[in-house]
């Protein structure tokens, strides 16, 4: 299957992932695995109550602790200006705890100790005494004009953060008015985690002499953290190194600043030694970025025939304690007005509000670029409502409704412009592919039988590739990205980029586009990320925007080579520049194609036998700014049987057919849609993170918060369709993500189509078995 | 918040319950895996108790305050504190009535309870269970406590006859 890394033209082609000797050999270097020479540790407390007052904090007992060298309290962090910190959406969050708590495993104080075990036991012996102060989990409760207000440090003395809308409001207003058929579900998007294999950890090594703030963190964007912590500091930003090591998984848990970061700092300016922080799965899960958490209500005009008119999305979310929510500055709700999916809507209109609840702060977009998951999840359950409202075949209505292939680019009445797709041949190859027609008469059968069969559709839209600067940025910054590339004397390349995987192959990915565009194999060419004094400035890896936008900047970089190149080939090859051109492997004199030369051989010229007046050697560097983004989109289908029994449901089959433009590696994707659709998998029926009223998180670990093993997860059919992306260098688009935003929509539309003769037209994720035994029971279908 | 609720029947007279409830001395080693308790005056006292939910391991540090609603019939407790991190707020009421055919005492209770912190979380599913548990145990102990000391009573009269 997987093929040599030496192989010419790599674009395309299943090459073996370069990074994989060393995680399956455990020879990966993550943040925990580095010690340094005097290294301390840090062990944060934490509030046991949602919502309390503070009266008092004592540390003599934990000070009392065999190596104990530091306990910091929000008091500290005040004399320095660090006890708030700006958050990336524009609200201020709590650094550590100053005058009341505010949910649930709020950080209170840090310890910092000689060894992991003091700090630990010290932090147990910090007494904090509380007062507790009435809780609000519920964000309708929130936004009543009785609730107590939670934020009492804001101007405006109310829970509600933000109000956001989308799309026109009169016009839809007046389509839904006249329109012959109107559907309405509310749906709740459920509370969920990324839950990487690595928590959250880094070490910060400030070095007293040179002035120098080394920190290791397991971060998605280095740069953009090194951005953040020299504003938030005040520490110049060049004297800010930061490395981000193998990272285990991010999911967009590692792209904001965690309170522990700015402890680790402050205790490493404090005490001129590294002190290193790592937490625990439970602080992992209760205390940093959360996922989704929306309550949404959808509706759809349409007429009779079943063609959609227009869309109105009511929305409230929930973002707990601070808005600190991973959203560009100018989309306080992400990118949720991709609602409209791949439907052909006239006129839609879309509003959100955001609201505070005593919970833990920080949406970020687990796995999906800015709420599109939401999104998609939304306007698929939706669309099915629809059809059971007109009685009509989920698939034969979507076909009725998809933006039609000579409609690209295609704006939508929420403002996007999509770039380029062919949904109803990507549907169709599904239909075909999974035997659509033949399960519909299979599961005809089985009903008459009294057996329990289900058939779930989700098609969807995308928007990924997070970087055109017009209307993306974090803080401010813009979000273009940017590859560096430097052929060495014997041909090989280094080639640093501004984004950092974290698992999803780019070492071998970029080194594809790379050789590609140089002529050379994936071996020739050594990626690497990471790191703030060699990289480039880049804004990270989240919402599938690495190759989509650093993919960009490599090609255009790996071609602003080609062009110096070309020059000193024709030197080589004593011609004029004119009379040159490129073979894919080698520069040829045009007509005389056996005189030729290698990237190798120019590579050896750049820096021993130029044209006269050239500037030696053979790199490049390119900032890249997309000028939109891309739209991968795909057609999901699920067939489930359900045990009439335990109401459990078994995944019987489940079929994903993408399409995310060329790409680069069919191997590297089709581990992405495996991946993804096990997590899409794990949210439909296995997670989620409940409160109780007084605020306590009922799910903190992997007990209770469920993460999917080899044994529960279903097997994946996957095929794809390629519609390159009209304006991507090498027209690709993304795919990390789609297998997320695309699979929860069609496990539950597969469960409520099996259910579907007992009247049920929606059920909440995740679906536990015994929701739908529950629902079996109430029908008298099992005692 | 969590309510609990339940009622039992011990056979000895109002009184002697009444008294045996009063006093800290005797409640408080009703309390099961009690590791040290600390009397501070007839209404106060604090308690250490070993706490095992699930994988939460440790030991509990309690205030606990009766109050006397009615003499005789009706009093409130709260039980504050918590450890490892976690916090319990225990609100818990006693009523007493004579049976009807004058062979003991009724005894009603409600609890309201708030728990926080590991102990609602991790163990959040075991709470449940285990709540129920250790309130049947106290009751338990209670009784026995009382019935012993009824038939030490009883003996005591024989050995007086």
């Amino acid at each position: 299957m997987a093929i040599n890394q030496c192989e010419l033209r790599p674009m395309g082609k299943p090459i073996h992932r370069k990074e994989d000797p060393r995680f399956i050999r455990g020879q990966g270097r993550y943040v925990d695995d580095i010690v340094l020479p005097n290294m301390l540790y840090m062990s944060i407390v934490r509030s046991p109550y949602a919502h309390a007052k503070i009266k008092s904090i004592h540390t003599e007992a934990a000070y009392q602790v065999p190596g104990v060298k530091l306990i910091l309290t929000g008091e500290d962090l005040e004399k320095l200006n660090l006890a708030w910190i700006p958050t990336m959406a524009g609200d201020v969050q709590m650094v550590l705890a100053t005058k009341k708590v505010l949910y649930q495993y709020q950080e209170v104080a840090a310890v910092i100790a000689e060894t992991r075990g003091a700090a630990a036991d010290a932090a147990q012996l910090v007494e904090v005494e509380y007062e507790a102060l009435p809780v609000v989990v519920d964000p309708f409760r929130a936004l009543q004009p009785d609730a107590p207000v939670l934020r009492d440090d804001r101007e405006k003395q109310s829970n509600h953060i933000w109000h956001w809308e989308a799309g026109d409001r009169e016009k839809t207003e007046e389509i839904f008015q006249a329109a012959p058929v109107v559907v309405s579900q509310n749906v709740r998007f459920q509370r969920v985690h990324p839950s990487p294999l690595e928590p959250c950890g880094c070490i910060a090594d400030y070095n007293k002499a040179t002035g120098k703030l080394t920190w290791y963190v397991t971060s998605q964007a280095p740069h953009a953290h090194r951005t953040v912590l020299a504003m938030v500091s005040g520490l110049p930003e060049h004297k800010i190194h930061v490395i981000s090591p193998d990272v285990g998984g991010g999911f967009g848990n590692k792209v904001p600043v965690y309170p522990g970061y700015v402890c680790a700092i402050v205790a490493s300016l404090q005490l001129g030694q590294p002190v290193k922080w790592i937490e625990t799965r439970t602080e992992n899960i209760a205390s940093t970025g959360f996922a989704r958490d929306y309550h949404m209500t959808a509706e759809i005009a349409a007429d009779e025939s079943g063609k959609v008119l227009a869309l109105r999305v009511k929305t409230v979310a929930d973002h707990g304690a601070f808005d600190a929510a991973a959203d560009p500055t100018k989309f306080p709700a992400g990118l949720f007005s991709i609602v409209t999916g791949s439907y052909d809507f006239q006129q839609a209109f879309v509003e959100v509000d955001g609201v505070y609840t005593n919970k833990a702060p920080g949406g970020v977009a687990y796995r999906c670029s800015f709420r599109v998951t939401e999104a998609a999840y939304l306007i698929e359950r939706t669309m099915d409502v629809l059809a059971r409202r007109l009685n009509m075949d989920p698939a034969e209505l979507r076909l009725r409704n998809f933006i039609k292939k000579e409609q690209f680019p295609y704006q939508s009445p929420t403002g996007w412009t999509y770039d380029s797709g062919d949904y109803e041949k990507t549907f169709k190859l599904a239909l075909e592919k999974i035997g659509y027609h033949e399960l519909r008469k299979e599961q005809a059968e089985k009903r008459a039988r009294g057996e329990l069969m289900g058939i779930g559709i989700s098609t969807f839209t995308e928007v990924v590739g997070a970087g055109p600067s017009h209307s993306f940025d974090i803080m401010g910054i813009k979000m273009f990205d940017s590859a560096e590339i430097r052929v060495h004397p014997t041909g090989k390349v280094i080639a640093r980029l501004g984004v950092r995987h974290q698992g999803q192959g780019h070492e071998t990915t970029f080194a594809q586009i790379i050789g590609e565009e140089l002529g050379l194999s994936a071996d020739d060419v050594l990626v690497e990320e990471g790191d703030t004094d060699t990289a480039p400035y880049g804004l990270g890896t989240y919402a599938s925007r690495s190759t989509p936008t650093a993919g960009g900047a490599a090609a255009l970089c790996a071609r602003r080579i080609r062009e110096k190149a070309k020059k000193i080939a024709a030197h080589l090859l004593e011609v004029g520049e004119a009379d040159v051109s490129w073979n894919g492997e080698a520069f040829e004199v045009k007509g005389l194609p056996s005189r030729k030369v290698t990237m190798s051989e120019v590579a050896l010229a750049a820096y021993t036998n130029l044209p006269e007046g050239m500037e030696p050697g053979l790199e490049a560097t390119y900032y890249y700014d997309p000028p939109n983004l891309t739209f991968p989109h795909g057609a999901y289908i699920a067939v489930v049987d359900i045990d009439k029994g335990t109401g459990a449901v078994k995944v019987r089959r489940f079929l994903a057919v993408d399409d995310c433009g060329n790409v680069i590696n069919p191997m590297i994707v089709e581990g992405q849609v495996h991946g993804g659709l096990t997590e899409g998998f794990a949210i439909a029926f296995m997670q989620d993170i409940p409160y109780d009223e007084d605020g306590n998180c009922l799910a903190p670990n992997w007990m209770d918060y469920l993460v999917p093993t080899s044994l529960d997860s279903p097997h994946w059919e996957t095929d794809r369709t390629v519609t390159p992306s009209p304006h991507h260098p090498i027209g690709a688009k993304g795919v990390g993500e789609s297998p997320n935003v695309g699979s929860p929509a069609a496990f539950v539309n597969a469960v409520v189509d099996a259910l579907a003769p007992y009247g049920v037209e929606h059920i909440d994720m995740p679906i536990f078995p015994w929701k739908v035994w529950e629902i079996l029971r109430q029908n008298g279908v099992t005692e | 918040m969590k309510n609990y609720s339940g009622d039992f029947t011990i056979p000895v007279s109002r009184e002697m319950v009444w008294d045996f409830l009063m006093d800290p001395h005797k409640v408080g080693p009703c309390l099961p895996d009690l590791l040290s308790m600390d009397v501070t005056d007839k209404q106060n006292f604090r308690a250490k108790v070993r706490v095992g939910l699930g994988p939460v391991r440790g030991a509990f540090d309690l205030a606990t305050t009766i109050t006397i609603e009615e003499p005789g019939r009706s009093a409130s407790m709260s039980v504050k504190g918590g450890g490892m991190g976690s916090g319990v707020d225990m609100s818990a009421k006693m009523f007493l009535e004579d049976l009807e055919d004058q062979e003991g005492t009724l005894l009603k209770w409600t609890c309201d309870v708030v728990v926080s912190g590991p102990i609602a979380t991790i163990g959040g599913r075991l709470i449940d269970g285990q709540a129920r548990k250790i309130t049947e145990q106290v009751f338990e102990n209670i009784r026995n406590a009382l019935i012993s000391s009824k038939d030490g009573v009883a003996v005591a009269n024989e050995e007086a006859e």
